[in-house]
């Protein structure tokens, strides 16, 4: 059992005091002490406006915060000496914290919380990131109530994005996961989504925690379990997704833990995703998409230069993972001025599979394949970029529409390249 | 036997709640008297309690259940006279029983002599016993009691052509308490039973005494000087005698009315009954533990009263709007069910006539601070009748056995002040005296043996309370010490096992001594003592040093 190893007797302990709950509410953090407060006071306020009646908890799984976060947590339960200021609270509403043991990952966080709901029994359990400041309280209704009312079991987010945000999202895992899995799924890398307790049950008893991809990919493996394992799932809209301010994003790392995973999951699905034709709709609550006009400001000029250098320094590697023609190809575009690159949809289509095929037959270390995509990536974020600098909300979603339906109609491509007919 | 010469007595005290009219029919009219009662007064020793608090019994036209009075110095004649009431009281007595009487000092019947005097002419020497006004308009401010049957506080008089001042039903005018004649005429009336040999009063709707414009007209200064001075006079004229207050109120406006030890001995505790309920039902012990500790401190010789039910509805008037709708959602979801802001129903079938809730609920009943009252026909688990409309529902017969009327009276059925409960689940035929009394795992056996144990130390009326907060908010405990005795109270409210943590560094190198089978548990040591506990089970340990 998965859980006898990952739950601590110290927490199991805490947990026998929490007991069944309704709903649960799970924080993943690592040194998040200056959000994350915040974070626990609104989804605590949620709680009690929206399900007051309902047994709940909050657990947060901590990778070792040298900061104060697991305190900031622990200070939001409600008991019968700490109330809740502005709000009454008919029952205790335990926050506890626990202290996974290894290095900090996503997937051993949500590994805990899971197995946590899958013990608590709870029927409905939300997973907020503790960096999303713009939580407000309706965001636990928004989460929960789709698994509490009409029985989905997994629950992913829609966020109100900027201009040119979530652009690994929208350029290779919405489009790749909706074309290989059949489904559209707006956020297939979510970092606020729920699930059920039939769904933490099945997840929870995974053999594949074990495996690195899905650690450092869990919530993109959450979701790919939740489509191939044919849960019922929904979208919510959530409103504006505050982003990180000041660190600077590590492309890399987030593409091990996004499109790394993705290609991973593909070995152990493909019975499933090797029949799928068309991709389905996903029931959305709430508008399905909205942008924020104001862009975000990119640095074009240096998105081409590391794009152009990539490709060059990287030619031996790339030439393992794609086919000659797409190598040409990329190298043409590459070595084009910087007004004129264009990384078209079938082309970057055509890339990703083909670094997705490389990837399944371990042509070189598969780490090394995921990081050999981002240079490329950077190509085509540059042209995603460039295209849309002037579009209206609407063209930015026909131009998204366009990169999907190029996946989508490559499918057959992947499989080809799959089964080394290419 | 001859009653125990303590002064605090009614901290000591298990009280028994019973209606003359619905205990035991002794002349065949189809009504409880007191002649009947004092028949059952073995019953009533044999199950434990010492004192008896008895509802209204004066002359009345019944349209609010005895506590509308017509004449506050007699009895009502079905239920005997006075002499049948002095034999019973004397009875009791023997039995070391108190005997605590009911006395409704904010309101009369509009039948009684005052107010039909005082309505008879503006110029009446009585006119001003009551409170008259031209307009409706005066005393805005206040609440209405009873929502679902009146709209005002004030109804017309098209006697005198005023308006007069009424609290509850409008056949209950209040007594003007301002009027100094009211307050001698009242004192009177007390004295008039007191020198009969009563142990006590319970004050009826005490908070609403005195009015004034500007005010909720509740729990006012005025009020409280009213009742110091009958306490003074108490006191001085009758020592050892007790007065037990109903006032409704929240926990801070209740402190008051023990004063400085100088109003009430005894108020009833109403904010914590319906959260019992509550937390009972949410299996989680933050609304008991969170109006305790909002419960204010009572002078060393006060006392709370507690109760789970009672004649009336169970109230819901302290508790928080979203706290009220939860227990009508739980426990009424019929609505025929509610009544006014309360619940009609008896403890049985709102606890689903799960005998483990009914034994958890009377043990925190027996071991939370207070003096426990046991409403008649709970010990047995009787059901209410909600179709017999009002509060009635809850006011049926006794269930004596399973024959002619249950055992309540030999006149025809037609012909009783009530109907029996005839269902299959509650009806006479399956809860009754008779048949509990054969088995010693019954209901009414095992709340002998609780009496019997609460009654063997005096910590559970007089000791002071710890709650211990385990981490498993399913667990009440507490820990109650008097002198040299403690007890450790450890309560599962959930429907599941659970296992409980308890922090007794305190108590370390005591053992434990389970008292109900007197089995000895592990010694307390460093460590947090584990306890499992069954679903709705509760513990009583003495702690011993040894």
């Amino acid at each position: 059992m998965p859980e006898e190893t990952i739950l601590s007797d110290d927490f199991l302990r805490e947990l026998m005091n929490v007991g069944e709950v309704d709903l649960l509410v799970g924080v993943p953090t690592y040194n998040d002490a200056r959000t994350v407060g915040q974070v626990v006071q609104a989804i605590r306020t949620g709680l009690l406006k929206y399900f007051p009646r309902q047994r709940a908890a909050i657990i947060n799984a901590d990778g070792g915060s040298k900061d104060n976060t697991q305190e900031l947590v622990r200070a939001a339960s409600i008991s019968d000496m700490q109330h809740a200021d502005n709000m009454y609270a008919l029952r205790t509403l335990h926050c506890i914290s626990t202290r996974y043991a290894g290095i900090p990952s996503s997937g051993t966080a949500l590994h805990t919380i899971m197995a946590a709901s899958d013990l608590l029994r709870a029927s409905a359990c939300a997973v907020i990131s503790p960096d999303s400041t713009s939580i407000t309280p309706e965001w636990i209704q928004t989460l929960l109530q789709p698994v509490v009312r009409e029985s989905n079991d997994w629950v992913t987010p829609v966020y109100r994005r900027q201009k040119f945000e979530g652009l690994l999202i929208r350029n290779v895992l919405y489009p790749m996961n909706r074309a290989v899995y059949s489904s559209r799924v707006r956020e297939p890398y979510p970092s606020d989504f729920a699930f059920s307790g039939r769904f933490a049950s099945h997840v929870a008893g995974l053999d594949s925690w074990s495996q690195e991809a899905a650690r450092t990919g869990a919530e993109m493996y959450l979701t790919i379990a939740a489509i191939t394992g044919k849960f019922r799932i929904v979208q919510t809209y959530l409103g504006p997704k505050s982003r990180t301010e000041g660190a600077p994003a590590d492309l890399v790392a987030a593409m091990r833990r996004s499109v790394g995973t993705l290609f991973w999951s593909l070995d152990s699905t493909f019975a499933i995703w090797s029949n799928n034709s068309h991709s389905e709709p996903v029931t959305t609550i709430g508008p399905e998409n909205e942008v924020d006009p104001e862009p975000l400001r990119f640095n074009r000029k240096r998105l081409h230069d590391m794009f152009s250098r990539g490709v060059g320094e990287l030619e031996p590697v790339l030439k393992s993972i794609l086919t000659p023609a797409t190598l040409s190809q990329v190298q043409q575009i590459a070595s084009s001025p910087e007004g004129e690159l264009l990384y078209n949809d079938e082309l970057w289509a055509r890339t990703v599979y083909e670094f997705a095929a490389a990837y399944h037959k371990s042509v070189i270390s598969r780490d090394h394949i995921v990081q050999a995509l981002a240079p490329l990536y950077r190509g085509r974020t540059y042209t995603f970029l460039v295209e849309n600098r002037d579009n209206a909300p609407e063209a930015l979603e026909s131009n998204i529409e366009d990169l999907c339906l190029a996946f989508e109609r490559s499918k057959p491509y992947l499989l080809d390249m799959w089964n080394g007919r290419k | 036997m001859a009653l125990p010469q303590d002064a605090l007595w009614y901290k000591d005290a298990v009280i028994y709640q019973v209606h003359v009219r619905a205990f035991y029919d002794s002349s065949g009219d189809g009504r409880g008297d007191f002649r009947g009662l004092a028949q059952k007064l073995d019953y009533l020793q044999d199950l434990g309690i010492n004192a008896i608090w008895l509802m209204p019994f004066f002359p009345s036209p019944l349209r609010d259940d005895g506590y509308d009075i017509a004449d506050y110095q007699t009895v009502h004649p079905s239920y005997g006279t006075l002499e049948d009431f002095k034999s019973f009281l004397d009875a009791a007595h023997q039995r070391g029983i108190r005997v605590i009487i009911e006395m409704v000092l904010n309101h009369t019947s509009d039948q009684h002599p005052w107010f039909q005097e005082s309505r008879s002419s503006g110029d009446n020497p009585k006119r001003n016993w009551y409170v008259w006004s031209d307009t409706d308009n005066k005393y805005r401010g206040t609440r209405i009691i009873f929502l679902d049957t009146e709209l005002s506080n004030w109804a017309w008089d098209p006697v005198s052509k005023q308006y007069y001042w009424h609290r509850f039903f409008s056949h209950q005018p209040d007594l003007n308490y301002d009027n100094p004649a009211v307050r001698e005429a009242m004192w009177n009336v007390m004295k008039f039973w007191l020198d009969m040999g009563i142990d006590g009063f319970r004050l009826d709707a005490v908070p609403y005494l005195v009015e004034r414009e500007g005010t909720n007209c509740e729990n006012l200064p005025e009020t409280h000087v009213i009742i110091q001075d009958l306490r003074r006079r108490l006191d001085t004229e009758y020592p050892g005698r007790m007065l037990l207050a109903e006032a409704n109120q929240w926990p801070a406006d209740l402190g008051p009315y023990f004063g400085t030890g100088n109003e009430f001995h005894m108020a009833f505790n109403f904010p914590l009954m319906p959260r019992m309920f509550m937390g009972l039902k949410l299996e989680d012990r933050k609304p008991i533990t969170e109006i305790l500790q909002q419960t204010p401190a009572i002078p060393e010789i006060c006392q709370w009263c507690l109760f789970l039910r009672n004649h009336d509805e169970l109230t819901l008037e302290m508790v928080t709007d979203i706290e009220r709708d939860y227990m009508y959602d739980e426990y009424a979801k019929d609505r025929s069910m509610r009544l006014n802001l309360g619940i009609r129903r008896r403890l049985a079938p709102l606890l689903d006539n799960d005998r483990r809730r009914i034994e958890l609920m009377n043990g925190m009943l027996m071991s939370l601070p207070g003096t426990p009252i046991v409403y008649y026909g709970d010990e047995i688990g009787m059901g209410d009748n909600v179709n017999l409309g009002d509060r009635n529902g809850v006011r049926t017969p006794m269930q004596w056995d399973g024959g002619w009327n249950g055992g309540f009276s030999s006149a025809d059925p037609e012909s009783l002040y009530s109907p029996l409960m005839l269902n299959p689940v509650y009806g006479f035929q399956a809860v009754n005296v008779q048949s509990q009394k054969r088995f010693d795992h019954s209901l009414l056996s095992w709340m002998k043996r609780i009496i019997r144990v609460r009654k063997s130390l005096a910590v559970f009326g007089r000791g002071s309370i710890e709650f211990l907060y385990p981490a498993n908010h399913r667990v009440l405990a507490y820990v109650r010490q008097y002198g040299k005795d403690a007890i450790l109270v450890v309560n599962n409210l959930s429907s599941s096992a659970q296992a409980v943590e308890l922090d007794l560094r305190r108590y370390k190198g005591n053992i434990l001594i389970e008292m109900f089978g007197r089995n000895i548990f592990p010694r307390i040591g460093d460590l947090p003592y584990l306890l499992t506990m069954g679903p709705y089970q509760f513990y009583w340990f003495r702690l011993r040093k040894i």
